[in-house]
């Protein structure tokens, strides 16, 4: 495992490696250099199962994390590659050459983030959301609440009360704050 | 006779008929389809009575789960979870807990290890049975489909004994599961077993020694094994074509390297060799059923102690907790910023791929009156790819 | 393809004549399993109306509604989940949370109705066929998702705690507190049974998040003395607390939360040179002032609160230190003087002017006091004690339980000799037997009823018992006597007295009421003790009220509106000297609730 360490961190400035639990470690790349770097995994490195790729809307740093996780089935080690783009400009390159189901992830990533993949086959179709109107759903800025309560009417005849304010009601209204 | 029926063509390409040429007649099959295709639809291109282009179109059944369980508490998506694959839902009760688990450094009591492999063996029995059924309808062998779905529902009777729930049995619970077995029950699970087995026996005869089904089986929708990789290919499809990849041996989860069993492959990952593939995992699930029932405990805590679920904050981290369901790898990717809600959680399910590009290069050359065929000797259940 | 792919295919044929697989409806019915999830059931009765159920749905599937017939009371909010079958997804995690274990699901699945409208209910209130369902969804044995133990107080054990007046709780740890909090569901059904309706569920949150400075600032607002109140609060808030309505895991009855242990925890973590930190400081200068009689928790709360409205603000107090009741009552193995001390001290550091040895009444009347300022606070509390009221109850070997406390305070030798008898049930008798064992002596605690009618706190009943204290129930004191002559000549030994008192039993004379103790004729005692201590109860004294000072006082007591009034509008009481509970948490909430009043007459009186 060290020489995989090593060989990632000379090739493709691969860092922040963490065992994650036995059979399972992250590490982090460039992403200029995504590409190549899981394309040499795959090849080379034996990591040649994409389990799936997604990514985590890290607003409060303004980008967005990728994760690509691949499986070494013949060393029974799975490896969560991470890259981070700039939420602004979020633009990363296409692995769809790499593994043949990977344009339905970068698909799926477009329409839910607005993550671009250029030249993904069909990349910029509706994906599961047709006919979807808002901002890329899954982005944490996009308030799934606020857009039901705005788009949907409640049922009528629902109320609730919190315990403590009505126990005051009944029991001592007459009290100040 | 040869088994490739299509030819080999790179994942990345794609045939672009000329639609306006008039060879051509574009069919959808779905959403409406009568079966567990139905849920999402293919729209093809027929030339004759030929397939030449196939398009998945999903969301039918998207429930946005991944951005809900965004917003809810830990413990509140525990009911959430098992929505996701309708007939298997205890896979996505048992990857999400134990996810939870690993991140917050909780031991699971080995009694529930135990009942939690013999609750996701049970309903790979009931989500095979489900399937066979499905597989033999998508052929016109409806009496299959009669027996092996009420085989399914004495499996679901078990489940609603033991969790309460037939469909959606949300047993595993973060911290162990949510009760002991009832008094009697692992005997009526043997009665079942011996039920279904026997039902399994009758099917084997009628279907597998049956011509029609050998004709129309035979050769579909081949998989050749150096797509396995390519396409993310995992579970019977996978084994079918020769790798011996299993993830209850792979990965040695829960009570798994205490049972004796062997990975089943087979040679030739066609509709044909993928269905016996899986009547073969049912005998195997009934006997690991059997050595469930054999090995577990007596006694013993079924929980871990939790802190109070309305305030539970799980440390900063990541983690992805795979396991082997019917379709193969099941998984879950789950990462906390620390805080009392998930900050992600990732639902991979096998169908995303077999579902949608594998599906959709191996419907190319197919006979339209195969193509529901097809699609469920994938085994392929639409809510997991959308979630 | 061989011949037998033709002809198998025709084995289905063979199943023809077997029975089908299908129920037959509705012949034949098919219930739900006994686990089965099904529709909600309620017990009305046991329910407290916490909300936890509604806190936990995912589904925001449940309403707390209110119930005709089920008011709100001490515990209960008198709320009922209502539950909303179009968004239910049979989870049942409203039932593996409940405290009370009042919820639980039926295993009838079938409902049918033209009217969706009714597919929303009170599961307990509004009657269905399922009520009763013996079957269905019930939390496993051993089974919660709630901890339904309290996390252990570090204490002394008896023997070393009886040797010495070291505080005998210790207090929790960091993490023992984040812990204990953690089990609050923050309900808030404790909030109304606190007297000063403290913000218990926001300060246990506090703790829960360790913004201690966050949970200081919260118990201000209602109570200057948390450091006191965290350790002696008689803690009616924890009979009310939820998490305590059931049983837990092990089927004991569940802790409440350890609320007064959460509340002192935050005020020990925060030294008193960082409160400035985290509280108010006074308001400018309002140009008022205000006197307080007695430094008591109650007058000093009143003072705090004035003060922080920028009242000038003067206590008169007749003994040398500040406390009232909660320095000279209660011993230091409970509330160690240092932890008062700093509640006082941050008092004192807003700028209220504290008069010790200063008694009104004797050093200055009260019609001085109302003339030289704008309003004036009572809260001189009980200070006379009950005698026993039996023949011989003058004798100069029976002492008067707070004077033996106030003796303990103030270092004095407090002369008990050996053996001691403490007559009475309340706190008072407990901390006075303890403080009797802690001089070393052989104490006998004699009690009119049974243990269980004992107005003590039970922890203080069990700990006294623990230390070594004898009880002795069933016991009416008759007869104080003087020892004979002859019997007293042992050397060194000092004059005791003997005291005859009667077994009783208890006799239910009126259905309803509690049962009263009825002498057996005959079945007389008489024992020697060194010292009688009597903690029978106190009264106050209102020697200083003259009749011209214009307070209207009924049995023994100002009589006083609910915000503190007397009947001279200047004046306000509160404290012991006018409240039922003569609680320091009562005190307190009476010296705020004046103080909001008496600011709102200053602020009148201003324009």
């Amino acid at each position: 495992m060290k020489e995989l360490i090593t060989s990632l961190a000379n090739r493709y400035g691969v860092r922040d490696w963490k065992d994650l639990k036995a059979g399972q470690a992250a590490c982090f790349v460039d992403s200029g250099r995504l590409r190549d770097c899981l394309r040499w995994l795959r090849d080379e490195a034996g990591y040649a199962h994409l389990s799936f790729a997604t990514a985590i809307d890290q607003l409060e740093r303004g980008v967005f994390t990728l994760t690509y996780a691949l499986r070494n089935h013949e060393r029974g080690h799975s490896l969560l590659v991470h890259s981070e783009i700039d939420r602004t400009r979020p633009v990363v390159d296409s692995i769809h050459r790499l593994w043949a189901q990977a344009w339905t992830y970068q698909r799926e990533m477009k329409e839910w983030y607005g993550i671009d993949f250029p030249g993904s086959p069909r990349v910029d179709e509706e994906f599961v959301l047709e006919g979807w109107q808002g901002p890329p759903m899954m982005r944490r800025d996009f308030d799934s609440l606020a857009y039901s309560d705005a788009t949907y009417a409640e049922r009528p005849g629902r109320a609730s009360s919190d315990p403590a304010e009505h126990m005051k009601r009944e029991l001592y209204p007459e009290e100040q704050a | 006779m040869s088994r490739a029926k299509a030819p080999y063509i790179a994942p990345a390409e794609r045939a672009a008929p000329d639609l306006d040429s008039g060879k051509y007649l574009v069919m959808w099959q779905g959403p409406n389809h009568p079966g567990i295709t139905g849920n999402m639809s293919l729209r093809l291109v027929i030339e004759g009575d030929s397939v030449v282009d196939c398009e998945t179109h999903v969301g039918y059944l998207h429930r946005g789960f991944e951005k809900l369980m965004e917003r809810r508490l830990w413990m509140q998506n525990f009911p959430l979870v098992c929505r996701i694959a309708v007939p298997e839902p205890d896979f996505n009760e048992y990857c999400y807990a134990a996810a939870l688990e690993e991140l917050a450094g909780i031991e699971v009591p080995d009694k529930a290890v135990w009942l939690r492999t013999l609750s996701l063996e049970m309903i790979r029995l009931a989500s095979f049975l489900m399937w066979i059924g499905g597989q033999a309808g998508a052929f016109g062998h409806g009496t299959i489909a009669q027996w092996s779905v009420t085989m399914r529902d004495y499996v679901l009777d078990l489940f609603e004994e033991l969790t309460g729930g037939r469909i959606y049995h949300m047993y595993i619970i973060p911290g162990g599961v949510r009760g002991d077995v009832p008094a009697g029950f692992l005997r009526r699970v043997l009665e079942t077993m011996d039920t279904v087995r026997k039902n399994l026996d009758d099917i084997e005869l009628v279907m597998f020694h049956n011509v029609v089904y050998k004709m129309r089986a035979q050769g579909l929708g081949y998989i050749p094994p150096d797509w396995v990789d390519q396409y993310g290919i995992t579970g019977p499809n996978a084994r079918a074509a020769g790798l011996p990849r299993d993830l209850r041996k792979d990965l040695g989860y829960l009570a798994y390297p205490r049972l004796s069993f062997e990975p089943i492959v087979g040679t030739v990952s066609d509709a044909f060799e993928r269905s016996r593939l899986r009547l073969l995992e049912m005998y195997q699930s009934i006997d690991l059923i059997r050595q469930i029932v054999d090995m577990l405990p007596a006694r013993g805590a079924f929980r871990a102690k939790l802190p109070n679920p309305l305030h539970w904050k799980i440390p900063a981290g990541e983690t992805y907790v795979a396991a082997e369901c019917t379709r193969g790898e099941y998984g879950f990717y789950v990462v906390s910023d620390g805080g009392d809600k998930p900050r992600r959680v990732a639902v991979r399910g096998p169908s995303y791929t077999h579902g949608v590009a594998l599906m959709e290069r191996l419907a190319r050359g197919v006979n339209i009156a195969d193509v529901a065929g097809l699609m469920v000797s994938l085994h392929t259940y639409p809510p997991e790819i959308e979630r | 393809m061989n011949i037998k792919d033709f002809i198998a295919p025709f084995a289905v044929w063979k199943r023809a004549f077997e029975k089908p697989f299908t129920v037959r409806k509705p012949i034949d019915e098919r219930p739900g399993a006994p686990r089965y999830r099904g529709f909600h059931i309620n017990d009305a009765k046991a329910c407290v109306g916490c909300g936890s159920c509604e806190a936990i749905c995912m589904n925001q599937a449940i309403d707390l509604v209110p119930v005709a017939g089920l008011p709100a009371k001490e515990g209960d909010s008198g709320l009922r989940p209502r539950v909303d079958y179009g968004r239910c997804c049979w989870c049942a995690l409203c039932v593996d949370i409940c405290p009370s274990g009042s919820l639980g699901m039926s295993n009838e699945y079938v409902w049918v109705d033209a009217d969706p409208e009714v597919f929303r209910y009170t599961p307990g209130v509004e009657a269905k066929p399922w009520d009763k369902s013996e079957l269905g969804y019930r939390r496993a044995e051993g089974y919660r998702l709630l901890d339904g133990q309290r996390v252990a107080m570090p204490e002394l054990d008896h023997q070393a705690a009886v040797q010495s007046f070291l505080e005998l709780v210790r207090g929790y740890s960091r993490q023992q507190a984040e812990r204990e909090a953690d089990r609050c569901v923050a309900c808030g059904l404790c909030v109304a049974s606190c007297p000063a309706h403290m913000d218990i569920p926001g300060y246990i949150k506090a703790v829960r998040d360790g913004q201690l400075d966050e949970g200081l600032n919260l118990l201000y607002e209602t109570n200057p003395f948390p450091e006191a109140c965290g350790r002696i609060c008689t803690h009616r808030c924890e009979a009310a607390c939820s998490i305590g309505a059931g049983t837990g895991a092990d089927g004991e009855p569940a802790d409440p939360v350890a609320i007064r242990w959460l509340k002192r925890y935050i005020a020990d973590q925060v030294e008193l040179a960082d409160y400035g930190r985290a509280l108010p400081r006074a308001e400018p200068d309002s140009g008022r002032r205000v006197a307080v009689v007695g430094a008591g928790p109650g007058g000093l709360a009143a003072a705090y609160y004035l003060r922080l409205q920028g009242h000038a603000v003067t206590v008169l107090e007749k003994d040398e230190a500040g406390g009232g009741m909660l320095r000279y009552g209660i011993p230091e193995y409970r509330l160690p003087y240092p932890a008062l001390d700093k509640d006082i001290a941050w008092i004192q550091s807003l700028g209220v002017d504290i008069r010790y040895g200063t008694a009104v009444g004797v050093d200055l009347s009260l019609a001085d006091l109302a003339a030289s300022h704008d309003a004036v606070y009572l809260s001189t509390g009980l200070p006379a004690p009950y005698r026993l009221d039996v023949p011989g109850d003058d004798h100069p070997r029976v002492l008067d339980g707070v004077a033996v406390l106030a003796a303990a305070t103030r270092g004095q030798s407090l002369g008990l000799g050996k053996t001691v008898a403490v007559v009475g049930g309340g706190n008072v008798a407990m901390d006075a037997a303890r403080t009797a064992l802690r001089a070393g002596c052989a104490v006998d605690i004699l009690y009119r009823r049974r243990e269980a009618d004992m107005p003590a706190d039970p922890d203080e009943i069990r700990e006294a018992k623990a230390e070594g204290a004898r009880l002795v129930e069933k016991a009416i004191p008759l007869e104080v006597k003087a020892i004979p002559l002859e019997v007293k000549a042992i050397p060194g030994d000092p004059a005791g007295a003997l005291v005859a008192w009667n077994e009783a039993r208890m006799v239910q004379k009126e259905d309803g009421q509690r049962p009263v103790p009825e002498p057996i004729p005959g079945a007389v005692h008489e024992d020697r003790y060194d010292s009688i201590i009597a903690a029978i109860g106190q009264g106050p004294d209102l020697a200083f009220v003259a009749e011209s000072d214009g307070i209207e006082i009924r049995r023994f007591k100002p009589v006083v509106a609910s915000d503190g009034r007397t009947s001279r509008a200047t004046i306000f009481a509160g404290g012991d000297l006018t409240n039922e509970r003569k609680d320091a948490i009562s005190a307190i909430a009476d010296g705020h609730r004046a103080a909001l009043a008496m600011d709102r007459l200053l602020r009148a009186k201003g324009n």
